[in-house]
């Protein structure tokens, strides 16, 4: 390999970090849930209110940081919201977080209609951007320098986060007792953990997450909202926590894997090959992936 | 039984009238004249036959994605490759008549044909991938609706596309092609009368025959289905072709029902109604009728609203989101307080009613 390509590669890190971070945010915070044993399909809506609450608020306050917490806010209380339904109207899990998505995809529309008289885009609201983060000594480094600095501060929170659910899930006893609860509800109550409380604290956790990956759609990818931005990013994060098979290092390199694909998509789209298949892509991978890692998992049941 | 079912139905009503209220009463409160906005909204549909007909038009695809999903929902699939079953449908039965020369009379009855087969893939993938790997049907399924989007938007735009036509639409589609209208001064066409037949049919499958029983079975209980020794693996999958062929039928018949071109830039939710549909019909064919029909006159009657008054028609979202969350909560469905309480309003004790009420919180 030459000099160029090498450095052409090098060049595309920061590409694949930038789809790869609202992915990881959010599939971070489909494993919480996951392994609490509520599985949040409503990741999709709870980022597309984030990435709303964001541009709103801070549009409203002028502060960057603001925004950030409004999304992050927004994310808890619809998780506490998924768990209300789970728990206190007894609603069955996948249909409420089925019925989240769809309220999220029309209550922001509204929203933003009544804010500003647009359906379709927030161009007439003043929201800030989050920044881009430089770290000093390392950036002016050759290869280093591009690979590790000049990322968007959620890049370097959410590959942070990953780690830190990591030691949260296996080595703190809120983790194990929240591990506990996803194995077997019944078992854990009897043990006297009181599984209402672990679930909705998961699910507060796990929206708060999917809110900060949606605060990095509208603050950081671009700075605006737009209707449905998501556009079932929630779900690709769901289909990274399957395919990392319940650790948060698995769903960290899962993610990266659908970001690479995603990130080569867009670079492909810019060679004029079809914007439509290549924007498939991203959709398309999942499945494949999900295959093979059913299927080596298979192979390893048949062995034992 | 009877008894209980009527129950159910009254609360499953007064939940209905009291979601819309919650959702449209604060938004017609903002406006000059919030009386005019709620009786736009709860009569408008019927003041007007043209109006009536939008709701049976609209109805006619949330029936057929309804029982599709109820279909794979018996058999404890979660497969939501409704939504791009009925889009990749609608695409496949339009590209059929554009492009395969056919004689006239075949047109409609092939390209149904080759749009529900091509558009059932996005329901049966997840399904032959659950039944031979055990992957989720749920996550390959959500990820194959966006898939089918973007690669039916890719054949929209390289292979039908009307370069007269201003914006990013097929040809049109043939006049032969379409099917016909039922009654006059409404759009009203034949895939109503094709929808509420298959709901009949899709009864008396789930319920008397034994391949709905069968899959009934494995729904309800998989571990008991095993001991039966019933083959599980292809009778998921069968559900879920099942499905897929019936969402896919239902994209053509939306296509030739009512569009000139093929024109969907997105999604178009329909698959997502009919999750709503059939959920709050309890899975039940016969009932995704009326569910259907309320749907679809809620979605006029947000229309109308949004026509006529400064609020967008996506507030029917939220009612129809809320709706899934009440009608499945046990906390309400199953609340025995509540069946009591509706059982003494239904029986001859009317007087009796405030004192039930007050006697709830003790």
């Amino acid at each position: 390999m030459t000099d160029l390509d090498l450095m052409g590669l090098v060049g595309f890190v920061p590409a694949i970090l930038r789809v790869t971070t609202p992915v990881l945010l959010a599939a971070l915070g489909v494993l919480i849930s996951d392994r609490a044993g509520v599985l949040n399909i409503g990741v999709e809506g709870m980022m597309l209110s984030g990435a709303f609450a964001g541009v709103v608020a801070s549009a409203a306050t002028g502060s960057a940081a603001a925004g950030l917490v409004a999304a992050i806010l927004v994310g808890g209380l619809l998780g506490a919201l998924l768990a209300a339904a789970v728990h206190v109207l007894k609603s069955d899990l996948i249909l409420s977080g089925i019925a989240l998505n769809i309220a999220a995809a029309a209550g922001t529309t509204l929203l933003l209609f009544l804010m500003t008289g647009d359906k379709g885009m927030s161009g007439s609201l003043a929201s800030q951007v989050l920044p881009k983060v430089t770290i000093p000594g390392i950036a002016e480094l050759p290869v280093l320098g591009t690979l590790l600095s000049g990322h968007h501060v959620l890049t370097y929170a959410a590959f942070l986060a990953v780690p830190g659910v990591g030691l949260f899930l296996t080595r703190t006893p809120f983790g194990l007792r929240l591990r506990a609860v996803g194995e077997s509800p019944e078992s854990a109550a009897i043990a006297g953990i009181n599984v209402v409380r672990v679930q909705t604290v998961a699910l507060v956790v796990s929206g708060a997450f999917a809110g900060t990956g949606g605060a990095f759609l509208s603050m950081g990818y671009v700075s605006w909202f737009s209707q449905d931005m998501s556009a079932g990013r929630g779900f690709i994060a769901l289909a990274a926590e399957v395919m990392g098979h319940g650790s948060a290092s698995g769903t960290m390199f899962a993610s990266l894997l659908l970001g690479a694909a995603e990130a080569i998509a867009v670079a492909l789209q810019g060679r004029g090959l079809p914007s439509e298949l290549m924007q498939s892509v991203p959709y398309i991978v999942p499945v494949i992936a999900l295959v093979v890692y059913a299927r080596r998992r298979q192979r390893r049941l048949a062995r034992t | 039984m009877i008894r209980s079912a009527l129950v159910s139905l009254v609360v499953t009503a007064i939940l209905l009238v009291l979601v819309v209220g919650i959702v449209l009463v604060p938004i017609a409160m903002r406006l000059p004249d919030p009386l005019a906005v709620l009786d736009m909204f709860v009569f408008g549909p019927f003041r007007n036959p043209r109006h009536a007909g939008n709701i049976v038009e609209m109805a006619t695809p949330a029936m057929l994605c309804g029982l599709a999903v109820a279909i794979m929902f018996r058999a404890g699939m979660f497969n939501l490759g409704v939504e791009g079953a009925f889009f990749l449908g609608g695409l496949a039965t339009v590209a059929t008549v554009l492009v395969v020369p056919l004689p006239a009379f075949a047109m409609a009855p092939v390209g149904l044909l080759v749009g529900a087969v091509v558009g059932s893939s996005i329901c049966a993938v997840p399904g032959y991938l659950k039944a031979r790997y055990e992957a989720s049907e749920l996550v390959s399924s959500l990820m194959l609706n966006f898939a089918a989007l973007f690669v039916g938007l890719f054949i929209v735009n390289y292979f039908l596309r009307d370069p007269a036509a201003g914006a990013m639409v097929s040809y049109k589609i043939p006049v032969d092609a379409r099917l016909p209208r039922l009654v006059a001064g409404t759009r009203i066409h034949l895939g109503t009368v094709v929808a509420v037949a298959a709901c009949l049919v899709g009864a008396v499958y789930l319920f008397m025959t034994r391949g709905g029983y069968e899959s009934r079975i494995v729904g309800l209980n998989p571990s008991f289905a095993a001991h039966l020794g019933l083959p599980i693996r292809w009778i998921t999958l069968r559900a879920q072709l099942i499905g897929g062929l019936i969402a896919a039928g239902a994209g053509g018949i939306e296509m030739l029902g009512l569009y000139q071109r093929f024109s969907w830039q997105s999604l178009p939710g329909n698959g997502w109604t009919g999750v709503v549909a059939a959920i709050l019909a309890r899975d039940n064919p016969i009932l995704i009728i009326p569910a259907a029909l309320f749907l679809s006159y809620l979605q006029v009657g947000g229309d109308l609203i949004a026509r006529n008054f400064d609020v967008p028609s996506e507030a029917v979202g939220l009612i129809q989101a809320l709706v899934l969350l009440v009608v499945t909560s046990s906390a309400i469905m199953r609340n025995p307080r509540l069946m009591r309480l509706v059982q003494g309003r239904g029986g001859a004790a009317r007087p009796a009613e405030p004192k039930a009420v007050e006697r709830s919180p003790a």
